[in-house]
């Protein structure tokens, strides 16, 4: 809101404001009551010693102490990076192809548009379970395809090297038609005339991607980015379906050991502190991309 | 200006409403406990094994029409979310009146005092099957109704038997060295594409057609009944701590492992290692001949299954056959508001007309004796099996699950641990120390 330069910030301007706020009301108090308010519960409980079906007990930091020296979950905050590292960037990459893809002028397009999207459709949970099947290592799908080019395809959700990297290849595959739709949506948006002026001035295709189009996209690559690292960072279902955190500890990811320690060991403090971790990794991550961005985006095409 | 007001006045009004209404409801169904006699009370009963709900409807009808001031809701909650749901309950002490309780849950249960001391119900606890009862008993006390008992027999696939012209044995041995008939049956029964078996020159083991058992990583119907039947030990005394590492457990361990990875008559733990095991879905496809498992799945694997499934009592191993009963109970809350109709329900439950009903549908072995009959008939008559291995095992030698604290924690790396060692990359005795270490730890 710019300040009003006669200075008639009388009746008008306040009671807009007022009615503002009351627009807003009912999803700032979804976001407070659901939001808010259980993160500040969950920072309340990380102080506390409390296992269910006992009294909370307050600990100080004592959880925080644990936490330092806690090996295996420190093992799982590297294994939640290793997996981000794996899912993110080519699932964007891929997106970004597709995109420009699916941007030509060609019959029947609008329907593979709709045929990209249909796996972000399917339940994490029932997906999971088709994929154990297309990786069954003897009569499964995917080395059934491999042999075939004469390949013997690995143990892929028992043996630790693999698994991970499968896990990471059923999200990219569920969520790279949907992060599309967003590309596409940004592709729309830049004006032709842009790609025409460039290339009169003799830029080749590749310079205008680059020089051009990826700039002008960055609102999309900023969006995009943000809620994917979020999402990768907090991976749950897919695991819980397909490897238990297995084999060997190899895709036993943040989420999954605050799950296994709240609802298995039924030791919520500890969880909470665990929760702590993730939330504290996730802000840092999307604060740094908030700078990184900002200083590289310009929302207005005109 | 007023106007948005006075729209939002009445949902508002609504939600009040509402509120108030559920307020006296409320009131009424907890102040009808303490006295007025026309209101009837509302037990909430809580199961979590849908098939098992269409015969508890029948029990429940029964109790209601005995005691007309008493209605029962049966709450169905499936078994993943049923334990959380159910602390979460009783933290928030708002747990269901009666429930269904499970031998290693059990223990943190009772110890946090959530269930009812049963003694008032004066059970003449020697007509019930003794490794329930003793399964729920804590300090000398009962602290649940004894529901039912399952049991791990040999399902297997008639028809690959014929095809192989195997009999199957009077009964099925083993011992750590490999001899017994168990293993010789099994092999004749593994055949691969060419249909070599195993220890015939060129069998090729990884293009095996049929498997003739499943040897894997579940510990209910696997390698606990080797090491009980090899006199290795699970626990050291109820409560106590865990023992399996010793020298006899480790060999029926051992045994296990060597079942896939040296005598190969198993498919290979990278397919049937959990979560993703599919083991189950390779003896309804016919990949797989003999099968351990409680009889509680054979509702689950007969109507899948297009071959004649049979039944068998399990291997004897060097010390005789032992194997796992897995026996339920129904638990009273600690903190119910209707204490008294609660045990009232309590009392059905552990009578015979109740349980008879549960045999009869063939929904399980009640824990009252005398009544597996009705069970047997069942699946005779309706699937053409003979089920009675089951209740004869039930009669020999047999052991509960290890009952302890913080076995839920402790479950999924002792999963992890042993996926492992059927995958061949620890061995035994490693597998057994690791696990024994992490199951003691997790003792509170």
């Amino acid at each position: 809101m710019t300040a009003d330069p006669a200075g008639r910030t009388g009746r008008t301007g306040r009671s807009g404001a007022w009615y503002g706020y009351l627009f807003v009301t009912p999803s700032l108090l979804g976001v407070a009551a659901f939001l808010l308010l259980p993160v500040l519960i969950v920072l309340g409980l990380s102080f506390f010693d409390w296992k269910l079906l006992s009294d909370p007990m307050f600990a100080g930091l004592e959880n925080y102490r644990r936490l330092a020296d806690d090996g295996a979950a420190w093992h799982s905050v590297w294994v939640t990076v290793l997996y981000v590292l794996l899912c993110v960037p080519l699932q964007t990459v891929l997106a970004m192809i597709l995109a420009l893809l699916l941007n030509q002028r060609v019959r029947g397009m609008r329907y593979y548009r709709a045929l990209f999207v249909v796996p972000w459709m399917a339940t994490p949970i029932v997906m999971g379970l088709t994929w154990n099947w297309i990786f069954d290592p003897r009569g499964g799908a995917l080395n059934g395809a491999l042999s075939l080019i004469g390949v013997t395809g690995p143990d892929w959700l028992s043996d630790p090297a693999w698994a991970l990297p499968a896990v990471a290849l059923v999200n990219v595959w569920q969520h790279t038609g949907y992060n599309m739709l967003f590309f596409l949506a940004g592709l729309q948006g830049i004006p032709s005339e842009l790609h025409d002026a460039a290339a009169t001035d003799g830029a080749t295709p590749v310079q205008r991607f680059f020089r051009v189009t990826l700039p002008l996209l960055n609102p999309t690559m900023f969006f995009v980015t943000v809620t994917n690292l979020i999402g990768a960072f907090q991976i749950f279902d897919t695991i819980f379906v397909m490897t238990d955190g297995g084999p060997s500890g190899s895709t036993d990811v943040i989420n999954f050991r605050i799950y296994n320690t709240a609802f298995k060991d039924f030791d919520f403090g500890y969880a909470s502190t665990l929760s702590m971790l993730l939330f504290v990794i996730i802000l840092v991550v999307t604060l740094a991309q908030v700078r990184f961005f900002g200083k590289r985006t310009t929302y207005d095409l005109s | 200006m007023q106007a948005p007001r006075v729209r939002w006045a009445k949902p508002l009004a609504g939600v009040a409403l509402l509120a108030a209404a559920a307020t006296v409801t409320a009131c009424g169904g907890s102040g009808s406990g303490s006295g007025s006699p026309g209101d009837p009370v509302t037990l909430t009963y809580r199961l979590w094994d849908e098939q098992q709900k269409a015969g508890y409807e029948k029990v429940m009808a029964a109790f209601e029409k005995a005691n007309p001031d008493i209605d029962v809701t049966i709450e169905v909650l499936p078994y993943d979310q049923y334990w959380t749901k159910l602390t979460a309950d009783a933290v928030a002490g708002s747990a269901p009146d009666v429930f269904w309780m499970q031998t290693s849950q059990f223990p943190e249960f009772v110890t946090k005092g959530v269930l009812a001391d049963l003694t008032p119900l004066k059970l003449d606890t020697s007509k019930y099957n003794n490794k329930v009862v003793e399964a729920y008993t804590y300090n000398g006390k009962l602290y649940g109704v004894p529901k039912d008992w399952g049991i791990v027999g040999l399902l297997y696939n008639v028809d690959l038997f014929k095809k192989a012209g195997v009999e199957m044995p009077e009964t099925l041995t083993w011992a750590p060295d490999g001899s017994g008939t168990l293993l010789e049956t099994a092999r004749k029964l593994t055949a691969d594409e060419e249909g070599r078996h195993p220890g015939d020159p060129g069998f090729d083991k990884d293009k095996v057609k049929t498997y003739g058992f499943a040897s894997w990583n579940h510990y209910q119907t696997q390698w606990m009944n080797w090491v009980n039947s090899n006199g290795g030990r699970l626990l050291d005394k109820p409560f106590g701590r865990y023992t399996f590492n010793d020298e006899a457990s480790v060999q029926a361990l051992q045994f296990g492992v060597d079942l896939v990875n040296k005598y190969d008559v198993s498919p290979p733990a990278t397919r049937t290692n959990p979560p993703t095991g599919k083991v189950t879905d390779m003896f309804t496809r016919g990949e797989v001949a003999m099968f351990p498992a409680n009889n509680a799945l054979l509702p689950f694997v007969v109507p899948e299954a297009k071959f004649k499934v049979g039944v068998a009592p399990m291997p004897q191993g060097p010390t005789g056959r032992s194997v796992n009963i897995n026996g339920l109970s129904e638990t009273v809350y600690a903190k119910s508001k209707h204490e008294k109709e609660a045990m009232k329900l309590a009392t059905f439950l552990a009578s015979e007309q109740a349980q008879k009903v549960m045999a009869d549908g063939g929904y399980v072995f009640p824990a009252l004796n005398g009544l597996a009959q009705g069970y047997l008939d069942y699946w005779q008559k309706t699937e053409g099996i003979d089920v009675s291995p089951f209740l004869e095992e039930s009669k020999g030698d047999t052991f509960s699950l290890p009952v302890t604290t913080g076995f839920t924690g402790f479950e999924p790396k002792l999963n992890q641990i042993f996926n492992e060692m059927y995958l061949g990359k620890i061995t035994p005795k490693q597998a057994a120390d690791q696990a024994v270490a992490e199951g003691n730890a997790s003792i509170k």
